[in-house]
């Protein structure tokens, strides 16, 4: 199977840490990923509130260099670029006169695009858990953790294809896998209010003040997630929240990229847990974290 | 073309199956916030109700999270509904009612015309400073560029692919509107 990868562009920017540990895991894991050519922008709403078409050309642009290269699957692992892709490819694949406009904006053709997936959508089928399993190497079993979703891992659940929309599992499986015993919680597909951070930071900190007390109220010590903006939010405006809720937060948020790499013995720097607002380390080092010699 | 067949023609949505049990705005984590919750948008669209929903704030205040889509038992989808009234409001010139939104916005694909793509720190700088806003975040930039997590712009800029793309499709949206 020949897989493409669509960084996107936080992950070239603010999300670095989600980046370099998807690319160090993957390339643990002996998983192979070609990087997508010349890839642009998603356009995420801003693209789609200025024009319809435009909305559309945008994503498919990278849709069709997929096609292109002629990968089977391209994996994206921002959420929100997962999304468009998905949407923008089922609206053109229902509407041909709307695909005949795309492709002469375009000027390339959209024959038989490759479906995009998440991460977490190769890494939690069941043909990896043995591999999984076999590659602990630091036993990370006593982190109390909640797994947050978010929006569009698996929502909406017709276009998404993937896991539960209101309870998804596929995290939670992954890091059980690893020995983590992630706690139940209510809020882990709540939206954190994404971008509205750079415009309506308040909003932003109502939203994740909600998630922050849900995870307390669990037990959790850390918040594992699968997509830049939850982290960007989460890791970001714990100041503000700990300012309305009376009380310091100081809560480690981690890609579940992280957290597997961190398990499989490769170095905190490969990861980028340095680059954290809340540092990982100290949680992570409470641990028994020896690593077993092979 | 009623209002409602606008939005049916942009999004695909027949409002006419929502039958008002406001799930969506139950489920919505911005409807506290909203002057019209998304089951009164649906609801105001089917009544024709144009100037209320695109000039109401719900439309740029909806984060496109997909809980009300994914929650209706009709199948229906508020969200596309929404973004097609967006796209509406903008197709008429009426201006967004949040301002700092449609800023961000117009920045955004600005930034993507520069670069193809987004250099997330001058959006958000940029966003910030017309918004007023720039300052209450500044310790927080200082400590992300600290982490490496404010990165230069790309270059060379590499807006070209983007530029033809967003050239092509305003003028084959005007051909086909004229």
């Amino acid at each position: 199977m020949k897989l493409g990868y669509y960084p996107g562009c936080s992950l070239e920017g603010i999300s670095a840490e989600y980046d370099e540990s998807i690319r160090a895991l993957f390339a643990h894991l002996e998983i192979t990923m070609e990087d997508l050519p010349d890839w642009i922008c998603c356009g995420t709403l801003a693209a789609p509130s200025l024009s319809r078409l435009l909305g559309l050309a945008t994503p498919l642009w990278n849709v069709a260099q997929a096609e292109k290269a002629g990968y089977d699957k391209l994996i994206a692992p921002c959420s929100a670029c997962l999304y468009h892709f998905k949407h923008a490819t089922q609206t053109v694949t229902e509407n041909p006169s709307l695909r005949a406009d795309v492709e002469a904006v375009l000027e390339l053709p959209l024959d038989s695009p490759p479906p995009t997936i998440h991460p977490l959508e190769l890494l939690s089928d069941n043909s990896f858990e043995m591999r999984i399993r076999a590659s602990v190497k630091r036993d990370l079993s006593d982190l109390k953790a909640v797994c947050y979703y978010g929006c569009h891992i698996s929502r909406p659940a017709k276009l998404m294809q993937f896991d539960d929309p209101e309870n998804p599992q596929s995290m939670d499986r992954l890091l059980n896998w690893i020995g983590i015993q992630t706690l139940d919680w209510p809020r882990k597909v709540d939206c954190c209010g994404a971008h509205f951070s750079m415009i309506k930071p308040d909003i932003v900190v109502d939203m994740c003040q909600r998630l922050f007390e849900s995870a307390l109220e669990a037990g959790a010590e850390a918040i594992i997630v699968g997509c830049p903006m939850c982290h960007a939010n989460l890791d970001t405006r714990q100041n503000a929240i700990a300012a309305k809720l009376g009380h310091a937060l100081n809560m480690p948020v981690l890609y579940f990229s992280q957290v597997l790499g961190y398990a499989f013995g490769l170095p905190g720097e490969k990861l980028g847990f340095k680059r954290h607002i809340v540092d990982p380390l100290p949680l992570l080092k409470c641990l028994k974290l020896e690593v077993t010699s092979d | 073309m009623a209002f409602r067949d606008e939005i049916q023609a942009l999004s695909g949505q027949n409002v006419n199956l929502c039958f008002q049990c406001s799930k969506c705005s139950s489920g919505c984590p911005l409807a506290d916030k909203m002057d019209l919750k998304p089951a009164q948008v649906m609801h105001s669209i089917r009544l024709g109700r144009a100037d209320s929903v695109l000039n109401s704030q719900a439309i740029w205040l909806c984060v496109d999270c997909e809980t009300c889509t994914s929650r209706c038992p009709q199948d229906v989808e508020p969200a596309a509904a929404m973004a097609a009234v967006r796209v509406l409001a903008l197709q008429k010139g009426i201006k967004p009612s949040v301002k700092v939104i449609d800023i961000y916005y117009r920045g955004f694909v600005d930034n993507m015309r520069l670069n193809g793509k987004i250099h997330d720190a001058s959006v958000a700088g940029i966003t910030q400073l017309l918004t007023g806003q720039l300052i209450p975040d500044l310790p927080l930039a200082m400590k992300l560029l600290v982490r490496g997590r404010v990165k230069p712009p790309p270059l060379p800029l590499g807006g070209g692919r983007f530029r033809k793309i967003y050239r092509n499709a305003l003028a084959k949206e005007k051909e086909s509107r004229a």
